[in-house]
């Protein structure tokens, strides 16, 4: 009976969002609100854990409150525990404090066998959260991992690297970060999101945290944002071909007879 | 025991509005809507004529996601290279404000939102299945296998109402039933929308058009102003759209954006979202049995909206249509029969309001609608005249009884079949 965790974030979907010419940051106001798409398939990757060694899984997320409702879709899918953890000193966190916060909310909760992170966010891009929590926890970790199993007391973890893949054997409790697309989430049901709605998420606040106010939110985020710039669309380069030049490579490839 | 006194499957005003009207009196509702949030992925022309809403949400003028109120009302025609159109702008609207630009991308969430405080299990991001059928009564519905039960179903499905065709309860639509509206949401800064059409920081400007400028079809057209962007779309009848091959609907909408009249009102402006969206043209001809055992049907999915051509109307019936069929439900839980006996009332609430009466009274306006000569002929005839009545060219000036039947013989229409045509419409509308 395996102890789950799996960590996520409500992100603004990047297909919907623009970056301000004039102050450089990210435009979200025409955003819609989702569930960071690697935190969707890390929490496929702890269903299959739970549905082969048996388990609880808990989905825990630092956000506002209105990001309950990302927990509920991935209780829909079949998590067992939403909560949210919100605070208005909590806002404005960098990785560091965001990683802080989330061990210690892992250790109030009672800790967990495995904790599970998506292996970064679509509007920052870091993937620092997951190793974070890890040194906070003092546990072992593996990044970047498209396949998990339980054995004996271990995890063995297959992680993507750069050019080839790497299968280690890791202790529990763990950390580890899933790859986007490792696997295929499954939907949620509407049966299981009417039993999430119906049993709510728990809100934590830092009330029951008691963490060092300076070492949280805004004040404990170690990042100064110097300079923003923004990088030109690529231009195009003629002596690569572009949808203009698809007749033509088709027609190659039939005097080749590589299609019919 | 069924889980929910109702299940309503859809989040549109339709189906809001019903949710909020059972939950409010205490009964359990399951409010479905495959889009999350709920109602993100609605779509319409975006004027809302809120008068009903008053009843399920009193301060909904001061809390919903509004863009303007419509002060300044425009009907015209455009050929190709005039416009005529009547300004109505007026003291009255502002006095008296029901009539809203909306984004519905905004608006639906929002009344979804509403559904949720009244007490009603709102779920987004499912998409229902089926509905759950048992001795020929509707019972609940079906996802991934489960069965949620309910006394009731509301179908608020929208014009393509998949759940209610499979299940039997009404045909598939034909083509002559609806009408394609292709909608561009433009942005442009308030100043602007403000300077361009004479608005304060609050009124808005809602126009349609008859497009008298294209060949073939029989297009509408409308042009709506929201607080930092122009809705702006055309609607084209099915019908037409098939008989002549016409595939490309977005080249409507350019000519419409480039006629001479509008493209300096959008000028400046980046198109920030684009849509397509069926709209229910069929009239009373298109409305199916709207209730039966265990069901309703609501808002377009029962085929609820008007149109003239000038007016473009059914967020409005989709809001009453909502409410009537939760107080029907709060009656049939009353007397413990949600039988089509009892469910018969909601047809008697719907004949006596506006929505099956103005389907009654405008059963033949798909005649005018459907009229070649609305969207070629009288358009260019209109223009005829007021080019002989207000354009000083050293000709001698002309009775306007002879610059009308000039203009009718310059377009091939005789004085008879011009004055019957006239007759018919005049009867109709």
């Amino acid at each position: 009976m395996l102890k789950i965790a799996v960590m996520i974030k409500q992100v603004p979907d990047s297909q919907d969002i623009s970056i301000d010419p004039v102050t450089k940051t990210l435009n979200r106001s025409m955003a819609r609100n989702v569930v960071n798409p690697p935190d969707v398939n890390a929490t496929e990757a702890a269903i299959q854990l739970k549905d082969r060694y048996g388990g609880e899984i808990t989905v825990i997320t630092m956000g506002p409150p209105m990001a309950d409702t990302a927990l509920l879709q991935l209780m829909g899918m079949g998590a067992d525990n939403g909560v949210l953890v919100t605070d208005r000193v909590f806002a404005g966190a960098d990785t560091w404090p965001t990683a802080l916060t989330l061990a210690s909310v892992a250790d109030y909760l009672g800790g967990f066998d495995i904790i599970i992170c998506g292996e970064e966010t679509t509007d920052s891009s870091t993937g620092h959260v997951g190793p974070g929590i890890a040194e906070f926890l003092q546990c072992e970790q593996a990044t970047y991992v498209h396949k998990v199993e339980y054995q004996d007391g271990y995890f063995i973890v297959n992680r993507d690297i750069e050019g080839a893949e790497e299968t280690i054997k890791i202790g529990s409790p763990a950390v580890i970060t899933i790859t986007l697309n490792a696997n295929e989430p499954r939907n949620p049901t509407l049966r299981r999101k009417i039993e999430a709605y119906k049993k709510g998420v728990r809100l934590v606040t830092n009330k029951e945290l008691q963490l060092d106010p300076t070492c949280i939110g805004l004040k404990g985020s170690p990042t100064i944002v110097k300079d923003m710039k923004t990088v030109p669309d690529p231009v195009k380069n003629p002596s690569k071909p572009g949808i203009e030049e698809l007749d033509k490579i088709v027609t190659v490839l039939m005097e080749k007879g590589v299609v019919k | 025991m069924p889980e929910y006194d109702a299940i309503v499957v859809g989040a549109g005003n339709a189906g809001s509005a019903a949710a909020i009207t059972m939950a409010s009196k205490g009964l359990s509702v399951l409010l479905v809507d495959r889009s999350d949030p709920p109602g993100a992925k609605n779509l319409s022309g975006g004027v809302l004529w809120g008068n009903d809403l008053s009843q399920i949400l009193p301060k909904w003028q001061s809390e919903a996601p509004l863009e303007r109120f419509i002060q300044d009302k425009k009907i015209g025609f455009l050929t190709e290279k005039s416009s005529i159109v009547i300004d109505f702008k007026t003291e009255i609207f502002k006095e008296n404000k029901v009539g809203y630009t909306v984004l519905r991308s905004k608006f639906d969430p929002w009344m979804a939102k509403k559904a949720r405080e009244a007490g009603a299990t709102v779920i987004p991001g499912i998409t229902v299945e089926s509905l759950a059928m048992k001795d020929g009564n509707i019972v609940g519905v079906v996802e991934s296998g489960d069965i949620i039960t309910s006394n009731v179903v509301i179908l608020a499905e929208g014009i393509n109402p998949r759940l209610a065709i499979e299940a039997g309860l009404r045909e598939p639509l034909q083509d002559w039933e609806v009408s394609v509206g292709v909608k561009e949401i433009i942005k442009l800064s308030p100043q602007k929308i403000e300077d361009r059409f004479n608005l304060s920081s609050t009124s808005g400007m809602a126009s349609e058009y008859i497009l008298g400028n294209l060949q073939e079809l029989n297009v509408g057209a409308f042009f709506y102003t929201n607080k930092d962007s122009i809705s702006l779309g055309i609607v084209s009848p099915m019908e037409q759209l098939r008989e002549n091959g016409v595939t490309h609907t977005y080249d409507i909408i350019e000519q419409f954006k480039e006629h001479p009249s509008i493209a300096p009102l959008i000028d400046g402006g980046t198109v920030a979202e684009y849509g397509a969206h069926m709209i229910p043209e069929g009239g009373l001809d298109m409305v199916p049995k709207i209730f039966g055992n265990g069901y309703m049907i609501v808002g377009d999915a029962a085929g609820f909206g008007f149109s003239n051509g000038l007016v473009l109307q059914g967020m409005n019936y989709a809001f009453l249509s909502g409410i009537l069929a939760g107080e029907t439900a709060i009656e049939a839980k009353a007397r413990n029969d949600y039988s089509s006996n009892v469910l018969a009332m909601y047809r008697e609430k719907l004949e006596n309001s506006y929505v099956l009466k103005d389907l009654k009274t405008f059963k033949d306006i798909r005649k005018v609608t459907n009229n070649r000569n609305m969207y070629t002929t009288y358009p260019k005839m209109l223009e005829g005249i007021l080019l002989e009545m207000l354009w000083e060219r050293g000709q001698p000036k002309k009775k306007v009884r002879d610059i009308l039947g000039s203009c009718a013989a310059d377009l091939k229409m005789s004085k008879l079949k011009t004055a019957t045509d006239f007759y018919y419409i005049y009867r109709r509308m």
